[in-house]
């Protein structure tokens, strides 16, 4: 197990590099380059050399990415001009809003998706189990931010019951856990609707999958009531494949946090890397990939582990 | 590994895949022809009947600027149409000789490419679709190579497991024999072979895409005003509602949620369809 580990550990490095260079190679080749955004559009070639040559970018594009990556390791991902502070420091300000609204969707997801997979599967083919099926389909093929202005539309502003948008209501500078609930419900749950369908489908299809086998049979033969064998025997083998989906889940849910994080003015990793990206602001988005792809990186890792933990049939070799 | 061909299984067309075929063959149709049959314009402005509720001049009512809504949601289907049409052609084109190539090479080619495919994968694909659709933001053409080319990851996936083990099959083997080359091998006799799971997923790329679509309309970095789209025609309808302006924002949304499923509903009834007749071989 732990030579595994190690190994998986290993193994990641190089992928977290790719994404670096991934990174890297694909701001120098946006037209422009990083210069561009810095001057401005009016600027002589005198002075878009001159900022060139200050900020050291008119070196060797390897050793530009050296110099990075060494800086990187002692924990400083550059310089946003742009915003005026450390690029650590800006994601620092926003990744706990953003993991938060994604822990958020998580715990939504899974309490609606198991559910409703579970008892799809079980009542297979029946009137209840194509209504579900169809409003899946529907939820699946619904634009996000759509979504998201409907529920505005309907408990923001028609019903009242919740606010509007951003992080937690202005008065108070204290962080207010009654306050951060209330304004996380509606973007939480706007997105959680793509992994609400998505998963609910996948577990049903599993059930039924795991209905099929002859452990499954022998449960019922052997007179177990239809609850136990479905919670304790086939639900327990259907959800070990879901601990990799849920690994795989998580660059989705910064993608949507993107969308979801500008519909509710909700201040996190979305928001700062689609304004980064308007503004070309090279050394967050930079910055932002790789913290992003580090994390996507220890998802599928822990991922993995769970794996190995909850089905003893995984070998590590 | 039997060499038994999987039987040809009549697919058998469900009410709900009837209905998905149905609904796109109508999108296509009329978002093609009307606007020429119905003499509408979509982009003539008609200040003095500015946010007019529907009627039997405008079957839709008109936009903030008097524009016939009806004339820009059959003319934005056609670009959001295109859009999935085309950005799901070139993710597949992509992905499937991608996927192709590292499965019949195999080996430390295929395990190479197959890292490059998680690097990718590290990578939120929204965050590389912004990126790419902020710098390149301008043309239609740009927006559909951006969508297409930040989609070919999960068909190349796909592809790749398929071409795995039709390589082992005895028409690869007769192929070689005769001396075709591996490119021909690949593209003439193991990609056709392939086309089950090439059109399925085909059929869900266009869904995906034209969803990219609005998404990018949304962020304001997708297709341009004053050209309408499925995408921005929703979401300024969305502002359009603070004016009172209720009519805007059902067209839009129903044409891209009705098109969108129908393609999935296909897609899903092509993946059982499929399921079923390898299950039965």
């Amino acid at each position: 197990m732990t030579t595994y580990v190690v190994r998986r550990l290993l193994l990641a490095i190089p992928t977290l590099i790719g994404v670096a260079v991934l990174a890297f190679v694909l701001i120098h080749i946006a037209p422009g380059g990083p210069v561009a955004a810095l001057v401005g559009d009016r600027a002589t070639p005198a002075q878009i050399a001159q900022v060139t040559h200050s900020l050291g970018l008119d070196r060797p594009l390897y050793i530009q990415f050296f110099a990075w990556l060494g800086a990187l390791v002692h924990g400083d991902l550059g310089f946003s001009y742009v915003r005026q502070a450390p690029v650590t420091q800006l994601i620092a300000q926003r990744l706990p809003a953003t993991l938060l609204l994604m822990g958020f969707a998580l715990v939504i997801s899974v309490a609606i998706a198991i559910p409703l997979g579970v008892v799809q599967a079980a009542r297979q083919r029946t009137r209840f189990d194509r209504i579900a099926s169809l409003a899946v389909f529907i939820a699946w093929s619904m634009p996000t931010f759509w979504f998201g202005t409907l529920l505005i539309a309907l408990f923001a502003v028609t019903l009242g019951w919740s606010p509007v948008g951003g992080l937690q209501t202005i008065d108070t500078t204290a962080f207010d856990w009654p306050s951060r609930i209330a304004h996380l419900l509606l973007p939480a749950a706007t997105l959680a609707i793509v992994s609400v369908a998505g998963w609910s489908r996948y577990v049903r299809g599993s059930m039924i999958e795991q209905l099929r086998e002859d452990y499954t049979r022998t449960a019922i033969a052997k007179g177990l009531g239809p609850s136990t064998v479905l919670f304790k025997h086939v639900l327990r083998n259907a959800l070990i494949p879901f601990i990799t989906l849920l690994g795989s889940s998580i660059p989705g849910l910064f993608g949507g946090a993107v969308i979801t994080e500008s519909i509710f003015a909700y201040p996190g990793m979305g928001q700062l890397f689609w304004q980064a990206a308007l503004n070309r602001d090279y050394a967050t988005l930079l910055g932002m990939t790789v913290i992003t792809g580090m994390l996507v990186i220890l998802g599928n890792l822990l991922a993995d582990i769970a794996y190995g933990i909850v089905d003893p049939r995984v070998r590590y070799d | 590994m039997t060499e038994a061909m999987p039987k040809r299984h009549a697919l058998k067309l469900t009410s709900i895949a009837w209905a998905g075929l149905g609904w796109i063959v109508l999108a296509v149709v009329a978002c093609t022809f009307a606007p020429l049959l119905l003499h509408l314009s979509a982009t003539a402005t008609d200040v003095a009947n500015a946010y007019a509720a529907p009627s039997g001049a405008h079957w839709l009512g008109t936009d903030g600027l008097g524009r016939d809504e009806l004339a820009r949601v059959l003319v934005g289907g056609r670009i959001t149409l295109s859009v999935g049409a085309i950005a799901a052609a070139v993710a597949m084109l992509i992905g499937t000789a991608y996927g192709a190539t590292a499965g019949y090479y195999g080996g430390w080619v295929d395990t190479a490419m197959m890292r490059l495919v998680d690097v990718f994968l590290s990578v939120p694909t929204l965050f590389l679709l912004l990126f790419l659709a902020a710098m390149f933001h301008g043309s239609l053409a740009a927006l559909m190579l951006v969508i297409g080319v930040t989609s070919w990851l999960g068909p190349a996936r796909l592809v790749r497991g398929e071409v795995l083990s039709l390589k082992e099959r005895l028409f690869v083997e007769a192929a070689r024999a005769v001396g075709a080359g591996d490119a021909r091998i690949i593209f003439r006799h193991i990609v056709p072979n392939a086309g089950g799971t090439i059109v399925t997923t085909t059929t869900f790329m266009v869904a995906s895409a034209m969803l990219s679509e609005t998404a990018l309309s949304f962020l304001g970095i997708g297709v341009r005003a004053p050209m309408p789209s499925w995408g921005n025609l929703l979401s300024s309808a969305q502002s359009d509602l603070f004016a009172g302006a209720w009519w805007l924002i059902a067209p839009p949304g129903i044409a891209i949620l009705a098109t969108v499923c129908a393609f999935n509903f296909v897609g899903d009834w092509l993946r059982e369809g499929r399921d079923e007749g390898v299950a039965g071989s």
